[in-house]
């Protein structure tokens, strides 16, 4: 365990998973079909997120939304280093979810995807979008 | 509105120095930039500080040991360009007649907060994923391979070029031998691409700087333009990679104040925690078009004997990146140079200097605080 800020008050949050106090959960939730947000009524802009006040775009009112689980990948790399508790090598790619958010989801197999490459959100490990290679 | 110019620099030595109280790196830089301005601390009016780990309340223990009792203070967190930030608070309160002279500390001590194994703020949706400011960037990058095709040795090309000028940094963390290409990708992978030599080090330091009006001293830098803006949404209708519209409206807005064009600019002092980062950065500051940016190093067009020497200092690649110093070492920097005080590191043309700042650690935005400043002797 890092000895992140022990025995003195630190501003940055390590969360309960690193051995820090826990926090409210900030990632995009899977319920299993599909990954939950909300989308504008006015202007239809997707957000991964259900707390906002607002459209951040807009300013119009927002309603919640499930979006599809299945998207392309913008970008992934491979970690090659421990990340609080995850070990590496782990894949990680931003995916931009059909007529939904772009989300950052771990890969199910850690090595790199093109971008453009086709994936579908199909698990949440601890909490963690997990995306795996869509072949048709 | 009053023309503002930079009256002194000054910072502590950058590296790793846990068994130092933060507050001494702060007075470290603020003696010199206060000796450098040529001025009496009491002829001080504000004093702005950046700092973004602080700890909280850092300002005041700094203040207790160099006098200014009671004038206006305040502290800005901006993350990367924290420093910066404060500066910017400065010349713009300069301008428009709220204070005459203002000191600028930007300064952070990163060592006492972060051992062992990197833990992001879980309170950010990425934090929160495990991606580390590495992956980030090295997420930029991968998309830089696939749409302009960058190579890795282009990568590599920016640790090359920064850490060799680095050498001539008394001031930086590290100054070995300048790495080749080939070890810079044998280094340890951290995040692909990226591999350890093209990953900033954690750092300590201090930067300050004498921001007032023009007194006919011929060391004052006069400045051109500032200009601050926060990030915009980055999301799925984003074309740009991460950390490149947010620097591209700083800078347009800097060119505009400044009346000049990026041809113009001698001399610059950029964002570089990830070799990725200079690429990027000089694309959005208009030094070339997008996904021409990784010719800017092998061409030798931004080494220092070259014709826009980007990063003379070393940048954050040779220094490291105390948070909310990074921005006030970039500046100090650019002065020494614009003065022709800067030795080892001069370079030919020195008129016109430029510094940016901008850094990561909020999701979903593409940037955080991003500063453009432009300067000239």
């Amino acid at each position: 365990m890092a000895g992140l800020g022990e025995g003195r008050p630190t501003k940055r949050r390590a969360g309960a998973d690193a051995g820090g106090l826990a926090v409210a959960d900030p990632r995009p939730v899977f319920d299993g079909g599909a990954v939950l947000g909300a989308r504008c009524t006015t202007c239809r802009y997707p957000v991964p997120q259900r707390q906002l006040p607002w459209c951040p775009v807009c300013y119009g009112e927002l309603v919640p939304e499930r979006f599809a689980a299945t998207g392309s990948v913008w970008s992934s790399t491979v970690v090659a280093i421990p990340v609080g508790t995850r070990r590496p090598p782990f894949g990680l790619a931003y995916v931009d979810l059909d007529d939904g958010p772009r989300v950052l989801a771990h890969l199910a197999d850690a090595y790199v995807l093109a971008p453009g490459s086709r994936v579908r959100i199909v698990d949440s490990d601890e909490g963690d979008l997990v995306a795996a290679r869509e072949v048709r | 509105m009053r023309q503002v110019v930079v009256q002194g620099v000054g910072t502590s030595a950058y590296g790793r120095f846990p068994v130092r109280r933060v507050e001494s790196l702060a007075w470290e830089a603020i003696a010199e930039a206060v000796r450098d301005a040529g001025v009496r601390p009491e002829e001080i009016d504000a004093i702005v500080v950046g700092s973004v780990f602080g700890p909280p309340g850092v300002a005041t223990r700094v203040q207790r040991g160099i006098g200014l009792p009671g004038v206006p203070m305040w502290t800005v967190e901006n993350a990367c360009a924290s420093g910066t930030s404060a500066y910017h608070e400065a010349v713009e309160a300069v301008r428009f007649g709220r204070f005459e002279r203002v000191l600028v500390l930007g300064v952070d001590q990163m060592s006492t907060l972060f051992s062992g194994a990197i833990v992001p703020e879980a309170t950010d949706p990425e934090g929160a994923s495990s991606l580390p400011l590495p992956g980030l960037y090295a997420l930029q990058a991968q998309r830089y391979v696939a749409e302009f095709g960058v190579t890795p040795e282009q990568l590599a090309a920016i640790a090359v070029k920064n850490k060799a000028n680095g050498r001539d940094n008394p001031r930086a963390q590290l100054r070995s031998a300048a790495p080749t290409i080939a070890e810079v990708l044998d280094s340890r992978m951290i995040a692909e691409p990226l591999t350890f030599l093209q990953c900033c080090p954690t750092s300590d330091g201090a930067g300050a700087a004498i921001v007032g009006l023009e007194r006919g001293n011929p060391r004052d830098l006069r400045v051109e333009a500032t200009a601050m803006v926060s990030g915009a949404l980055w999301d799925h209708r984003s074309e740009d990679v991460w950390g490149f519209a947010s620097v591209e409206r700083a800078a347009k807005q800097a060119f505009t104040q400044a009346g000049r064009t990026p041809e113009e600019i001698d001399v610059l002092e950029v964002h570089d925690a990830f070799t990725i980062g200079e690429i990027v950065t000089l694309e959005a500051l208009g030094l070339a078009p997008r996904g021409k940016g990784a010719e800017l190093a092998p061409s030798g067009h931004t080494a220092r004997d070259g014709a826009q020497p980007v990063n003379p200092s070393g940048g954050l690649l040779s220094r490291g990146h105390p948070l909310g110093a990074t921005g006030m070492a970039q500046l100090a920097e650019i002065a020494w140079q614009l003065r022709g005080e800067a030795g080892p590191r001069q370079v030919a043309r020195h008129r016109v200097g430029l510094v940016e700042t901008m850094g990561g650690g909020a999701a979903g935005m593409d940037g955080n605080a991003c500063v453009v400043t432009i300067l000239s002797a």
